[in-house]
């Protein structure tokens, strides 16, 4: 009976802003004290599906951001993590991994400011994209090193003694062994992208409006049904991710 | 013949290999028997090609291994652990040498069935490593390295993480199998009964240095290798069994 009211309250807390969210994104025209809105209407979300919208642009670019950072910080985090593994002295390279969240990725975004503003990427898409990629990068690193086990590397040896190159060894035997962790990581740096707001605002000048971006504007112009919808679609993709997590990666654990 | 010229490898200033030479004929066992640290790894890994030697030669046939990646040299490494890929079933796993070797799919099947015949796995075949006993799957990892036919196969203690009664079918399975396919091995033990047993040539390992036998009585006469200290205890003890009243 108590496990049943736990997972109520559980899944009421995890659909309630949800409902929230869409009952505030479909309405117009909200005033004290009531507690519904005056009007409902589906012209926000017209909006952001016909024509092109700030919101439907944004949400393009956030999900390219995402998708990017993602496939990029998954791939290189893979690779040199290994190198790591491998490493004579694995551990200063690992503190170094840890160095940009130790900073705060606002304080990193200031020391790497003049690099990107040398470079003429401050303000355009590329320098977002390499200044999340520079927060979800050592994540992917430091996320893979429980993956590059001694017995991990010793059967990568195994495999080239049998005879295999090390495309095949990479084919057959480690990507299949490591692809959960693949998807974890790859979801994780997803939402590191999807989330950031603080090294996104200032490499990105204010003139790269991802999602995050957007709802923090919307808040500030008091426009609360524009920031709904703009939320809920912050809300989605995590959501669709953990559900997909939790489907297919976790199967079988 | 496998032939080794004075292999060197250290570390820094603490030497591993020092002048390591041996001759092995084709279809011949070398036992190398050697205290845990004595560089019997490091010889191994050298001649599979995982590790780079500061000097020496090391020649197949008169032909020069040096240069030739691990990949290419056909001198499978055996780790003390079976290392199997547990998302493949044993049928894969011992497929493995020959998919790699493109080799055609009725020639995999036939080889692979053979092989678990000889290692008595045949009901096991779709199973995963990890729903196979400690002596079951190191009998996959010993079919997956010889079912290609390697030219030299380097054994590192395989058999040391297994129970008295699997080693004991290990080595039986061990001397049938390289008796039947002509392998040529190089056997790493620190058990003397073990190196008794399997091989052919015997050598002993210390210090970095490699004293290879003329004979099998010869290495039981040497007393650095322990054999005669454990034969006298063995006797003794037998002795001491018989006279009890």
């Amino acid at each position: 009976m108590l496990r049943r009211i736990l997972t109520a309250i559980l899944i009421t807390a995890i659909l309630l802003p949800f409902l929230f969210f869409g009952v505030l994104s479909v309405g117009q025209a909200w005033f004290y004290p009531s507690i519904l809105p005056q009007r409902f209407t589906l012209s926000n979300w017209q909006e952001l599906l016909v024509g092109q919208s700030e919101l439907q642009l944004s949400l393009l670019l956030s999900l390219l951001l995402g998708m990017g950072v993602a496939i990029l910080a998954t791939l290189a985090g893979f690779v040199i993590s290994k190198e790591i593994a491998r490493a004579k002295y694995k551990n200063r390279w690992l503190l170094l991994a840890y160095w940009p969240f130790v900073l705060s990725p606002v304080v990193l975004a200031i020391l790497v400011q003049r690099f990107f503003l040398l470079t003429g990427m401050s303000g355009e898409v590329i320098g977002v994209l390499l200044g999340q990629f520079i927060l979800a990068f050592p994540f992917a690193v430091i996320f893979f090193q429980s993956f590059w086990t001694y017995e991990i590397l010793q059967m990568e040896q195994q495999s080239q003694t049998l005879g295999a190159s090390a495309v095949y060894t990479l084919q057959q035997v480690l990507l299949p062994l490591a692809k959960p962790l693949l998807l974890i990581c790859f979801f994780q740096t997803f939402l590191i992208s999807w989330f950031e707001y603080g090294l996104t605002q200032f490499i990105g000048l204010g003139k790269i409006k991802t999602l995050t971006i957007l709802v923090f504007k919307y808040v500030n112009e008091a426009n609360i049904f524009h920031a709904a919808l703009a939320s809920l679609l912050l809300m989605l993709p995590p959501a669709l991710l953990l559900w997909l997590n939790k489907k297919f990666v976790f199967r079988g654990i | 013949m496998l032939t080794i010229q004075n292999l060197h490898k250290a570390y820094q200033t603490h030497t591993v290999l020092d002048q390591v030479s041996l001759e092995l004929p084709q279809g011949q066992v070398l036992a190398v028997l050697g205290r845990s640290g004595c560089g019997k790894t490091t010889l191994l890994k050298a001649l599979a090609g995982l590790l780079t030697l500061d000097a020496g030669s090391i020649n197949w046939a008169g032909e020069s291994m040096d240069a030739v990646p691990s990949r290419e040299r056909e001198m499978v490494y055996l780790f003390q652990e079976p290392l199997l890929f547990p998302h493949l079933s044993v049928f894969e796993n011992l497929a493995y040498g020959l998919r790699v070797r493109k080799e055609a799919e009725a020639q995999v099947q036939q080889k692979v069935v053979q092989m678990l015949q000889e290692l008595e796995l045949q009901e096991h075949a779709q199973k995963k490593p990890s729903h196979l006993s400690g002596g079951q799957r190191q009998r996959v990892a010993f079919g997956r390295a010889i079912i290609f036919l390697p030219r030299v196969l380097l054994l590192d203690e395989p058999f040391a993480s297994l129970d008295a009664q699997s080693r004991a079918s290990m080595q039986r399975l061990f001397l049938r199998l390289a008796r039947k396919y002509n392998i040529t091995a190089l056997f790493v033990t620190h058990e003397v009964k073990e190196a008794l047993l399997v091989g052919d040539r015997f050598a002993y390992m210390a210090a970095g240095k490699l004293q290879v036998y003329t004979s099998k009585d010869a290495f039981i006469a040497d007393p650095q290798t322990g054999v005669r200290d454990e034969l006298a205890f063995w006797s003794a003890l037998e002795q001491q069994t018989t006279y009890q009243p």
